[in-house]
């Protein structure tokens, strides 16, 4: 075994013996015997951290999760709690966890733009960790703790300076976003060194199991066998898991997961409603219309942009004109193009928005905050509009903003406007627990996504039940959109466990 | 260390260094630098050398530190220390290098007319095992440098006497039989019998973890004829994660003149 000693303090005794130097002071001498003693972890378990931390209390689901890490899986690991549980909080008090305990001197974090500056704040605040947000010219060579986006890391010269780093943990925010394993960022990550390391999503699958087996390849490569011993025993199909239990168990060896009820504190309830809305005849038509244009024109023809019409006539009028305005001008031939501003003259024509009524519905009924997710800026704006003309006032989000833009809106939010209209970009990173009503007005392809929209409301501080409307019209694509988010669920809960409610009972009708 | 430790501490350090206090309370203190301790602490050397060759007025710095927040009623604008805030780390720092080497006597009574002193070399040892987990040991051993003896335990026996940095008058210092650096090596020794007597089931878990982990990154790359990168960066982070370390340090000792 290594042993390591110095030989300085001898040479400092011998000038004093010889005279060169003068003795020190006893104060400081017994002063310094009582720090050591103070500091001293005299156990390789249990966490040394928090009792030091005056500015937080951290809940007993947290400190568990750091105990498990440390302990348990060596300081690798994937912490999956659902939204609203603290994964911050965790992962803080593991690094200062093996800061205090000399185990990392440089530790490296990687979140989205948006969350960089809250990183910071709360390293400093709650955990007394200098931590520095990346600029231009930040010395890496000397900041113990930098916090800095993807985007920036794996450009040059930011990726280079970093590799010229030896950091001893790497700290990954929103690590859902390295479930492809053919991206630039998984590659970025992947040639990092990972001493410790921490992957945090409250979302590890969120489409297939693969998404899994990369990210865990990414903290312990083999701990899920190589890519094709995984893919010949786990996948027949990709939605259909062998050995469920199996995958399970090896899952759980890299990764904590706290569910709202595991944490033993009384959470609000969720209410999900399932609002079947129906298309006026007019709508429908327009949607009719909609489904021909492929037998129209090989325009149309591509099932992406199909799909991506039927979403927006969902949606509305404004959406769909921006998309089929902008197809239109790939026709060719005349008639095909009378046909498809035809069918453009109708939907402009349309006087009523279902699912518009059914959303001031639901506001007005609710005579409290309101917070709607859209898929479509168009409709964003539309909202707005409509929200306006009877007299409901609104602000507008989305993920493009500042922190102090951000800040500003939730201000306004909560003093002045009765409803939030936010596109899914705007989903990551602001809370807003005095609110406790979120209409899904689109939804996404992705449950993960729903259970990020919901979790900006449904978090600790939330003190009523919350109430999730989950918008979807009759004989059309959200129909089957609902239905594939099952499905997902499904892959879900079979691997990580179950998740909260988030579609509603509408699971057993299907 | 809680709050009010931090507190009792700043107020002992800045004392000693002869820094006077504005304000001192239970939860925060605001005190005058002396222009060593300014110098010593408040990183402006450019401040400094400017004053010194312009012949300028030296004026050092006040600094206000809060210790704990939740007692904060007045308006004070201050730096919060806490422990494992980087101020009070590098004033732990500046304590270490003020404090690592004494020379002490025990004072006796007048009526002894020729009180004879033994001269002892006593070293306060940390002992830091690594892995992937950490533990720390501190041992204070004394040697008596006419004969040899040690004794364990050595501050805490410090601590019970009466000593003090001068010569109690007319003693008669024995001179030493063993020189002290022999005796810092036979205390040396005696360290490195502790570790090995110790229990090191620690470094053979670490091992097999190591070996657990390296058998599933061969598993991974199994297969491949040359190896990417990636997989020497895997085996270095393990070998740093998992390698079995031990460091033994000295916090600081001296030479003690005792009855």
């Amino acid at each position: 075994m290594i042993i390591e000693k110095s030989s300085e303090w001898a040479e400092g005794l011998t000038k004093r013996l010889e005279n060169m130097e003068s003795w020190d002071n006893w104060t400081f001498y017994n002063m310094s015997y009582i720090i050591a003693q103070n500091n001293l972890i005299t156990e390789f378990t249990g966490l040394q951290s928090p009792k030091y931390l005056t500015n937080l209390k951290p809940l007993e689901h947290q400190l568990k999760v750091a105990e498990t890490v440390i302990e348990r899986m060596n300081g690798k690991a994937i912490l999956a709690d659902e939204v609203g549980l603290g994964k911050t909080i965790e992962a803080g008090l593991i690094l200062k966890e093996y800061l205090v305990r000399g185990l990392v001197k440089k530790a490296l974090i990687l979140a989205p733009a948006s969350l960089i500056n809250q990183w910071v704040e709360e390293l400093h605040y709650k955990f007394y960790i200098p931590a520095v947000a990346y600029k231009k010219n930040t010395p890496l060579e000397h900041c113990e703790v930098v916090v800095l986006s993807m985007d920036t890391a794996k450009k040059s010269p930011h990726r280079e300076l970093i590799f010229a780093q030896d950091y001893d943990m790497i700290i990954i925010d929103e690590a859902h976003k390295l479930k492809n394993h053919k991206t630039k960022i998984y590659e970025f990550v992947q040639s990092l060194k990972k001493k410790f390391c921490l992957l945090l999503t409250a979302t590890p699958v969120q489409n297939d199991v693969f998404e899994l087996f990369n990210l865990i390849s990414l903290l312990k490569p083999g701990h899920l066998g190589n890519y094709e011993a995984f893919q010949s025993a786990f996948s027949a199909s990709k939605h259909d898991l062998e050995h469920d239990d199996y995958l399970k168990e090896l899952v759980n060896q890299v990764m904590v997961r706290n569910r709202r009820q595991d944490t033993g504190i009384e959470w609000t309830n969720r209410q999900v409603n399932i609002i079947p809305i129906q298309f006026t005849d007019e709508e429908k038509e327009v949607y009719e219309m909609i489904l021909d244009l492929k037998n129209i024109s090989p325009v149309f023809s591509g099932a992406f942009s199909m799909i991506t019409l039927q979403k927006e006539m969902c949606s509305s009028k404004e959406a769909t004109f921006l998309t089929l305005n902008k197809m239109r001008q790939n026709c060719t031939n005349l008639e095909e193009n009378n046909y498809v501003e035809n069918v453009m003259q109708k939907l402009m024509a349309l006087e009523i928005n279902s699912k518009a009524e059914k959303a001031y519905e639901i506001v007005s009924q609710a005579k409290d905050k309101v917070i709607i997710f859209t898929e479509y800026k168009a409709s964003q704006a539309y909202l707005q509009w409509y929200l306006h003309t009877k007299g409901i006032t609104s602000v507008l989000f989305n993920g493009k903003f500042n922190k102090n833009k951000r800040d500003y809106m939730k201000h306004l939010f909560k003093e002045h406007a009765q409803v939030l209209i936010a596109t899914e970009s705007g989903g990551e990173g602001i809370n807003l627990q005095f609110c406790h009503h979120v209409i899904n007005y689109d939804l996404p392809w992705n449950p993960m996504k729903l259970e990020q929209r919901i979790g900006r409301v449904h978090r600790l501080g939330q003190e009523h039940d919350v109430h999730i409307y989950n918008l979807a019209i009759d004989n059309t694509i959200e129909i089957d959109i609902l239905q594939l988010l099952y499905k997902k669920i499904d892959v879900f809960e079979k691997v990580v466990g179950d998740l909260d409610d988030i579609l509603s009972a509408f699971k057993q009708t299907i | 260390m809680y709050p009010q430790q931090v507190q009792q501490y700043l107020r002992t350090f800045f004392l000693e260094n002869n820094c006077q206090f504005i304000n001192d309370t239970d939860h925060y203190l605001t005190v005058q630098l002396t222009v060593d301790m300014d110098k010593r602490i408040m990183n402006r050397p450019y401040y400094w050398q400017y004053v010194e060759t312009t012949g300028g007025v030296p004026s050092p710095a006040q600094l206000t530190l809060i210790t704990d927040q939740t007692k904060l009623k007045e308006n004070i604008k201050g730096e919060l220390v806490h422990f494992g805030s980087p101020r009070l780390n590098q004033l732990f720092q500046a304590t270490h290098k003020m404090g690592e080497f004494i020379q002490m006597f025990e004072q006796v009574e007048e009526t002894i007319n020729r009180p004879i002193l033994t001269p002892w070399l006593g070293v306060n040892y940390k002992v830091s095992y690594y892995s992937n987990q950490t533990k720390e040991t501190m041992y204070s051993l004394g040697v008596n440098l006419m004969n040899g003896n040690i004794i364990t335990g050595f501050h805490t026996t410090l601590s019970e006497l009466n000593i003090a940095p001068k010569m109690p008058p007319n003693a008669f210092l024995l001179p030493y039989v063993i020189k002290p650096i022999r005796g810092l090596e036979r205390l040396d020794g005696v360290v490195e019998n502790y570790i090995q007597q110790d229990d090191h089931s620690w470094a053979d878990q670490a091992k097999k973890r190591w070996q657990q982990d390296m058998r599933v990154l061969e598993f991974f790359y199994e297969g491949m004829e040359e190896r990417p990168e990636s997989y020497e960066m895997e085996k270095t982070a393990l070998q740093q994660q998992y390698e079995a370390r031990i460091k033994i340090e000295i916090i600081n000792g001296g030479l003690f003149y005792l009855k």
